[in-house]
């Protein structure tokens, strides 16, 4: 019991793929202008990386080992385009499959799913790597969700499209920082998350 | 069993890509109408922006149904020409009958002599404003659009483009930025103009041009294939502009065509 917790617990805070792995970088800035396209890339890469590294374990008795990293590639792409798909034929998540473009196609690149695949799934019964890979995904989107969070906030005055300073402050001379939207600010912001979670999880810092 | 042996990686492989190639067809069959009702209403809206009722997001917020709605309550006519100007024949507006833009992509190949021969729509909307499609190549893929004339059919009212993968915040910016989109409104199209009846102009417009904007910096590659998707389309929908353009000394003669081909339809 104690290790599926650990499972679970490790993608999230000690193990988190973008704070202390520092992988799925280039999405994490890309997409985190708003709230909603970061939810729906978080869920997006949570269900990519939870099914993909299932299947990879249900398979992975039989990969030819030659051909190993071209199969994972191929469930991976499965999957991705699957969301894609999906995203694309409901009529609320079409215009955020839209605005994130190029990015959900992306997922296919983003190293957490095909390094949970080789690092964890390929050794692992089916059901472990499902949970592991879906809380390598939730570890991926929280910290997607709290980037996205200053930045709509700060950047758009809105939280999910919502709006959240009052207009009485806007009257009184506030304006949405302009810094905050471009992709830079999304380091900086990175960057603090880090060395905040560095302060509190001693175990992290190097010596 | 040993699975290093070269065939069954042979047929490892085939299997896999079989198994998921069935799946994609599978899926894709299921939610290509739902799909396409998405990118129908899009298009339309699309439209809609060019012509000035309202911004993009304003009909993102309306959601499909309304937006066809209104499509449908405020298109005049929606009719196909050819590029010597001849009416072809109408597409049905009561079922907000439009082309695609897998549809532009055909009739762009037709434009550049490449087969078949194009039968370009013109949407005309209550609001006097006539929009007319574009369809050219971008950096990374297709790049698509649509310009939104006065009655004048020589002043631009509006536009909106869209893109299927430029690079997001440099040749993206065709599409996000209103700012670029903006330059087009007061600006005008000529046709005597010798080189293109448009321009889109890295390092910016020259002053007094009235029919050229800027180009986007940093996204070059963007700005020439839109600039010369314009000049393509432009130039052929150049006769069907003209036809129904009055000319100074028979204008009530002209007048009277344009009404019973009005009619007509």
């Amino acid at each position: 019991m104690g290790k599926l917790k650990e499972t679970i617990l490790t993608p999230i805070l000690k193990g988190n793929p973008i704070t202390v792995l520092v992988l799925g970088i280039c999405s994490s800035l890309a997409v985190t202008v708003e709230l909603k396209g970061a939810l729906v890339m978080a869920l997006s890469v949570t269900i990519v990386t939870g099914l993909s590294s299932f299947i990879c374990s249900i398979i992975r008795n039989t990969i030819p080992n030659r051909v190993r990293i071209i199969v994972q590639l191929v469930v991976v792409a499965l999957m991705v385009i699957l969301v894609d798909q999906f995203l694309k034929a409901f009529e609320a998540t079409y215009a955020i499959d839209k605005s994130l473009s190029v990015y959900i196609g992306l997922i296919i690149t983003n190293c957490i799913v095909m390094g949970r695949i080789e690092a964890y799934a390929l050794g692992n019964k089916p059901l472990p790597s499902l949970l592991d890979g879906l809380a390598n995904g939730v570890g991926y989107g929280s910290i997607l969700l709290i980037v996205a969070f200053f930045r709509e906030l700060l950047g758009s005055g809105t939280l999910f499209g919502f709006k959240v300073i009052p207009q009485a402050l806007y009257d009184a001379g506030y304006v949405n920082n302009g810094l905050v939207i471009l992709p830079p600010f999304a380091l900086i912001l990175l960057g603090c998350i880090i060395w905040v979670h560095r302060s509190l999880d001693k175990t992290l810092q190097e010596k | 069993m040993n699975t290093d042996n070269n065939i069954y990686t042979i047929v490892y492989t085939t299997i896999v890509v079989v198994l998921v190639a069935a799946v994609l067809a599978l899926v894709s069959q299921k939610l290509g109408p739902m799909q396409a009702a998405n990118e129908k209403a899009e298009t339309i809206s699309q439209i809609l922006t060019a012509a000035g009722f309202g911004d993009k997001n304003h009909w993102q917020e309306q959601g499909n149904a309304a937006t066809l709605k209104f499509y449908r309550e405020n298109i005049e006519s929606s009719d196909l020409y050819d590029t010597t100007g001849g009416y072809v024949g109408a597409l049905d507006f009561s079922r907000c009958e439009i082309y695609s833009t897998s549809e532009l992509k055909a009739q762009d190949y037709a434009i550049r002599g490449k087969g078949g021969m194009p039968v370009l729509p013109v949407y005309r909307f209550s609001n006097g404003k006539v929009v007319i499609p574009v369809y050219g190549a971008g950096l990374w893929g297709p790049i698509w659009g649509y310009i939104a004339l006065e009655e004048d059919l020589r002043t631009i009212a509006g536009a909106y483009f869209d893109h299927a993968s430029e690079t997001p915040g440099l040749g993206g910016k065709i599409k996000d930025d209103p700012a670029f989109r903006g330059q087009f409104a007061g600006r005008s199209i000529d046709f005597t103009d010798k080189s293109a009846p448009f321009h889109i102009v890295k390092g910016g417009a020259p002053e007094g041009k009235a029919n050229a904007i800027d180009a986007i910096t940093g996204a070059t590659m963007t700005s020439r294939g839109l600039d010369a998707a314009i000049t393509t389309w432009l130039n052929a929908y150049g006769k069907s502009l003209e036809v129904k353009e009055a000319p100074a000394d028979s204008a009530s003669v002209s007048n009277t065509t344009e009404e019973e081909q009005l009619w007509e339809n």
